[in-house]
Formats: structure tokens, sequence, C-alpha cells
């Protein structure tokens, strides 16, 4: 009852245009896209992940600084074969309703999730895993479908566990409405889509991710840049981020402020129809016109003006910190008269016109769209939802297009470059050979093995420029001098890492 | 139509018709000056490859958001340059030749249209009136940038959609303002006797009718150019219009939006030349009424 009225105070407090801040130990943070639900299962945003990571614990935890993996909800873990993971798990943890954390909730988790029909929105981060079973109170097994090494990552990510007992009555919708989990910090109040207020786990168990110092976190969604500028001014926000280059720029140059900025796993780059779904004669077929573009486009001017930050030039199809992801292949330096070169070798002296597609970043598109057009691709732009595109991209009607993909934070190559190269709706080169390696290299258990046929992939896709790799991105954190906070570079917020000056 | 047989007025020692009209015209300040800016823009349109003095699509990331040159800028870019380094200016004499080019196609497909449905419907009456009356009806009741964001969603922003859409969406107006003033007119004594004499309908709507509603036409005409100026601006600044790299002005406000608040000009800019070309349209049809209105007439 206490925790019921001393909510009720916060959220009043908070309704009012309260300039709540370090004085009363309330957090005031932006969110700029409608989190759908708060399940972290049936969500596939950056917002969930971040909830995520605050509201529960999974079994491993990645270090972020030195990718390490120690135990968090586990304490110790072991292979008893290729496909049998062991876990002693933590005693004495407990979900913020009081529900002890033991077995029985790892086993309910799993089964839940793993299975298909559950419906859990981004399958590749579950449908690896078969099934739990219960050893004793505190040590569990997870059965894997197949070998699949890059386990450990995904159990220190987007697998978390969930309370069996509550889940089992709650479901996702009720779970994303009254989150319980294990982590350090408990939800006190959801508005979906919009307001979001957390509470400090006082009872936060000694995990690697460190205890909670801010008491109260309230999130709000405020969609425009512009608006969540204005109000930071105001003194209504304490922190926002995802905040784009220029913006950044200008704020960093007021005292008042502290920008941080930090690379992202997110990677963006061109996709060519190389295997011709979208017509036979379609130019993006003839690897010298895959070269041209590669040629054709001068990354490091597009990240030294517009990404600025931490971002990088990329030359394969991974994030260079990902476990495989071989940086010494062929690369293309920017010469558009080598392109040009190409393209009449190619059969195309004078260029050729295409439908151009994106989904986000519109201006880096713009700029992109410009330095083809230097060199005698004409462009016919086409800017669609992210949803609209990947469905034409499956139905194989997009020639070129302008993509990213964010790995959802997964510290592994599998995670790109499988996901793209394996003959999957969204594979525009459908090479046999990739196929071939990469499954070689996703289901070898032995880290040589793995790194070896990796690179070989990635050069092939490199070599026969399949995509034209463009730049990683990377992420604003702009907040007021009284928040301390060190970004980390997975674009996964940390309220548990912040603290008042 | 009979001042030249009556007697009574071939003496008359007076100003003619004409001279009236330009008198009028001259003594307002109004139409004046819609029609200078609008004929001003449409020279700058015209001639842009001559004017604008840089490449409008000439990418340069190194010198961004440079400022104009009343902010501090150079003469090199006298209204600073955009987010790719792209010069203003020349981006902005190029987007006249879009807000123009749309204005004017846009109004005259939907003017085809509204105004064979308008005068069908008002010199034959009956059911055509009633079938021209619903069409008219059901158009009024759909809300036009509803529904041409919807169509353009669907078949993909370019320039040719966009005329398309518009003019296939704008002549709501025109129907129902040729239907009036032929309605009007086709009671008339001289199309009566025309009737009389043998002549056929379409001798009828084309040297009776039509010369006696076109001013009104006019002022519908440049009314509904401003409107699908502004239809365009808006469908472009929400992505959906004329795509990159053509410049137009509402996406020229739309790619300033995000810095708005520490680079205004990039969206004051081609705000005020889309708000001075639209005034100026509104003020020369305001001022066409004025100066051809049949009560101003004598």
């Amino acid at each position: 009852m206490k925790t019921i009225l001393k909510t009720t105070a916060l959220v009043a407090l908070s309704a009012a245009p309260a300039f709540a801040d370090k004085s009363d130990d309330t957090l005031n943070v932006a969110f700029t896209k409608e989190l759908e639900n708060v399940d972290s299962y049936f969500n596939s945003s950056r917002e969930g992940v971040v909830l995520q990571r605050a509201v529960w614990d999974g079994l491993i935890y990645r270090d972020p600084e030195t990718n390490e993996y120690v135990g968090n909800l586990a304490t110790s873990w072991e292979w008893v074969d290729d496909t049998t993971l062991e876990f002693k798990l933590r005693e004495g943890v407990t979900f913020h309703n009081g529900e002890p954390f033991n077995a029985d909730d790892v086993v309910y988790t799993v089964n839940y999730v793993a299975k298909e029909e559950n419906g859990v929105k981004t399958q590749r981060n579950v449908n690896w895993m078969e099934s739990a079973e219960k050893i004793d109170e505190y040590t569990v097994r997870i059965n894997l479908k197949d070998k699949f090494p890059a386990a450990i990552e995904f159990l220190s990510g987007p697998v978390s566990m969930y309370p069996d007992e509550y889940y089992a009555e709650a479901g996702p919708s009720g779970m994303g409405l009254k989150p319980v989990g294990t982590g350090p910090y408990k939800v006190v109040d959801v508005t979906p889509g919009q307001h979001f207020v957390l509470e400090k786990n006082e009872d936060y168990h000694d995990s690697p991710k460190g205890e909670p110092e801010i008491t109260n976190i309230d999130i709000r969604t405020i969609p425009d840049v512009n608006t969540q500028m204005a109000e930071i001014f105001s003194g209504s926000l304490d922190f926002i981020w995802q905040v784009p280059a220029d913006q950044a720029e200008k704020l960093a140059t007021m005292d008042q402020f502290t920008v941080a900025n930090a690379s992202t796993m997110r990677v963006g780059y061109l996709q060519m129809d190389a295997a011709g779904r979208s017509g036979e004669d379609n130019p993006f077929t003839n690897a010298k016109v895959r070269a041209a573009v590669n040629h054709a486009i001068n990354r490091q001017e597009l990240v030294d003006a517009l990404l600025k930050g931490e971002s990088t030039v990329i030359n394969t199809a991974c994030f260079p910190s990902q476990f495989g992801c071989a940086q010494d292949v062929t690369s293309y330096e920017y010469d558009p008269e080598k392109a040009r070169e190409l393209l009449a070798e190619a059969g195309y002296p004078d260029g050729f016109e295409t439908e151009f597609y994106a989904y986000r970043d519109r201006q880096y598109a713009e700029a992109i769209v410009s330095y083809l057009g230097e060199v005698g691709i004409e462009t016919d732009f086409k800017m669609l939802q992210y949803s609209a595109l990947r469905e034409l991209n499956m139905d194989g009607e997009v020639p070129i297009s302008f993509q990213t993909w964010g790995s959802y934070s997964i510290n592994d190559a599998s995670a790109m470059v499988s996901q793209y190269f394996k003959h999957g709706t969204l594979d525009s080169a459908r090479d046999d050979q990739l196929l071939e390696w990469l499954d070689v290299a996703d289901s070898s258990t032995d880290p040589e093995t793995r790194v070896e046929y990796y690179t070989k992939a990635l050069q092939r896709i490199a070599d026969e420029a399949y995509w034209a790799p463009m730049f990683s991105y990377n992420t604003n954190y702009v907040f007021t001098k009284e928040v301390t906070y060190e970004p980390t570079p997975d674009e996964v917020l940390r309220f548990v890492d912040m603290s008042w000056q | 139509m009979t001042d030249a047989t009556d007697p009574l007025t071939r003496e008359w020692q007076g100003p003619t018709p004409r001279d009236m009209l330009v008198a009028k015209v001259k003594g307002h300040t109004g139409l004046l000056i819609g029609v200078g800016i609008v004929g001003l823009l449409t020279f700058v349109a015209i001639l842009a490859p001559v004017l604008a003095p840089h490449d409008p699509y000439a990418q340069s990331l190194m010198t961004r958001m440079e400022p104009p040159v009343f902010l501090g800028g150079t003469w090199e870019h006298p209204l600073g340059t955009d987010h790719l380094g792209r010069d203003y200016l020349s981006r902005l004499i190029y987007g006249a030749r879009v807000s123009l080019l749309i204005g004017a196609v846009a109004a005259l497909i939907s003017g085809l249209i509204g105004t064979a449905m308008g005068v069908a419907a008002g010199y034959f009456g009956g059911k055509v009136d009633m079938v021209v009356t619903f069409l008219i009806n059901v158009r009024l009741a759909m809300p036009v940038v509803l529904v041409a964001l919807a169509v353009v969603a669907i078949l993909g922003g370019s320039l040719t959609v966009v005329i398309c859409v518009l003019g296939l969406l704008l002549w709501d107006r025109f129907a129902v303002v040729m239907r009036a003033s032929t309605l009007q007119v086709s009671r008339r004594d001289y199309v009566a006797a025309a009737r009389s004499i043998g002549a056929s309908t379409p001798r009828i709507v084309l040297t009776e009718i039509m010369p006696n509603i076109f001013n009104n036409l006019i002022v519908v005409i440049t009314l509904e150019m401003a409107h699908a100026i502004l239809l365009e601006a808006a469908l472009s600044f929400l992505g959906l219009g004329v795509q990159p790299p053509t410049p137009s002005w509402g996406l020229m406000v739309s790619e300033g939006k995000n810095m708005m608040l520490f680079e205004p000009w990039l969206v004051l800019i081609p705000g005020a030349v889309l708000f001075l070309l639209v005034l100026a349209i509104n003020l020369m049809g305001d001022g066409l009424r004025d100066v051809t209105a049949p009560e101003n007439r004598s």
C-alpha cells in the first residue's frame, strides 16, 4: 500500500510541468518511438531493449566494455555436449512481485518463448532453443535444436527470465502492462506507447550490472527531435538520445549539456539485386556494375560530414566488433573515374536508370543517390516505411536499396552475415558457395573454424561486391550537467549506470 | 454585344470598354502587385538554367549549411547551402519551376474537367445536372489532402503522379462555379436568339456562353493554382510529393525542419517564397475578379 501511495504521488508530481531532477531524484528521459509492448519478447525496437535490460535479467551478462561473459542469474554454466547447456542458478533472487527465482522460472520462460506458435516477435532470438529441463531447484539444462555457438551471446542479450507463475497468468499483454522481472528497476506505471515510470529495485541482487543509483526514471515518448530539444532547454527533460549529429554538435557548444557519442552496431549498406530477382536484365546482376557502385561513393566524406562521431567506414557485411567479422577483405576506394570505366566495360557507357529505395535517414540516402548520379546512375528515389520496403524486398522487387542492420546488438557476425546470405527471403545474392561456408561457420563449435569460414564468406561477398557496405552508425546522448553517464558502444541505454553529479 | 449597332452609344464620345478596363487595372494595386510577383517568378522559373548561380544538384558535403549572406555567409552562396551542401538560391530557383508547373498544369487539368462538367450541367439541366451535382457532392465529401496522400502513397510520389492526382481532385470549384454561371447565362436573350436561328449546341456553348463566363473561369483558375501549389508543398513536406533530389519548396522546408531550432533560415527562406507566390496568385485572382466582374463593368 505504501508503495502505491508513493507511486501515485510520484506520478502526480511528474505529470505537472515539474522540474523534476536531482532534487527529487527523478530522471526525465525521452523515447523517440512508441514502444508497442513492454514485454521484451513481443517488441523489436531499441526502446524495448532499453527497458528489457532495466527490468529483467538474463542468465548471463556480457560486460559491454570488455565483452567478457559473466554470470548474472546463473552463477556458472558448462556445455554438457554440443547441444546442451547446464546452468547453476543464483540463489536468493526474487522477482519484483516477491516470487522467488528458481529453475521453474527458467524452464517455463524457455519453453514458452521457444515455442513458435507463441509468436515471439524476433524468432531468431529464441528459435535455436528446443526446451529446458529442471535438474534440481537451482540447476537447469537448456537443450538446443542444433549446434549453436552464439548461444552464450543470445543468453546474455535478448533472452531474459520471466516469473513462471505470474507469466502463466498474465501472458504477454499482462506482462506488457505490468511488467515483473528481477532487474535493477521495477516498472511502477505504464501508459502503453506513451509513458513509463521506473523505480529503483532496492532489493536488487549482487549483479554484474551494478546497483541502480537514481531512484526514479520517468520516460515519455516524444517523436519530434525539436520538441525534445525544446524540453531539455526548458528543463522538463534531463536526458535525450539518438540526437542527430548536426543538432548534437550545436548542443555540445552549450555549457549546460554534456554530449556523449558512442558507436552502435548498426551498419548502413547498399543492397543490390545480384541474383536478378527484380528482372533478368537488371544491371546489378553484373559484378562490374556492383563494383562501380562501390567505387562511386565517397564513404569517408559521408562519415566526416554527415554521421560524424564514432562512425567509421565499413568494408564487410558485419560490424567490426562482432566475432568472426574479418576486416582484411577487398575494399573499394572512392574513385568516380574508375566507376565510370567499370560501367562502360559492363555495357553502360552512359550509365542507366534505376529505382532506389530507402526507409530511414533520408539525408544519407539522398547524399548516396547524388554520388550515384555523378557517375551516371540516375535514380528514381523511393522512400518507404520499413515494413513496406521489407515486403517489397522479400518479393525480390528491389534493384538497389539503402539498408541498415543493427544485429540486435548481438556481438557475433552470424547475426548479420548469416541473416542475409543464407538464401532467406532477404538474400539478394543467392550464392550457393556462401550458403555452404556460412553453414559451416554457424554450426561449428570451434572458434577457429568459425573465423576461417566467416572470413572466406566475407571475402567472397567483398570480391563479388554483392553489397556496398557504407558506414557504422553512432548515437548521440545529450544530458544535463547534473547527470553522469558513460554510453556503451551497443546502443543500449543503461539506467543502472547513470548517477547524479 | 449590341453596342456597335446602337446609334446612341456609337455617338457617345467617352472611354471605350477597353480603356476603362485598362484604367481599372492600373488603379488596382493588389492586382498589379500580384501580376508583378507571379510574372517575375514565372520569368525566373523559365530562365532558371541561366539565372541559377550553381547546379542545384551539385552536392558538397564539406560545405553544408553555410548561412546566407545576410547572416554572415559569403556571396559564393547568397542564400547559403542546404544539408547536403547544395546552393540554396539555385534550388529555390529550380523549385519555382516545380511549383509553377504543378500549379499551372493541375489547374489546367481540373479546369478542363470541371468546366466541361459544369457547363454541361448548367446548359442541359435535368438528368445531366443531377448526375453532375451528385458527382460534385461526392467530390466535396472527400478530404482532398487525405485522398491525395493515400493515392500518392500507393502509386509512389513523382512529379507526374502529383500533377495527375491534384489535377483529378481539384475540379470541384470549377464545376460549381461554371454550372452556376452557365445556368445564368443560358437564360439570356442572346442565347435564345442563337438557338432560334438554328445554331448548334457546340456553337452556342463555345461562342455565346463561354465568352460570357470566362471571367469567372479565370478567377477560379488562379485560386486553384494557389491551392495546388500549397498541396504540392504539403505532400512534398510529408515526403510523398516530389522526390529528391528534385528541388521543391515543400521538400526544402521538410529537409530544414530538423535544424529549425538552430538554423531557422533553412525553413524560413523557402517558406517565405512559397507564401509570397501563393499570396501573389491570390491577389491576382482577387484583382481579376474585381476588374472583370459584370457589376463593375459599366
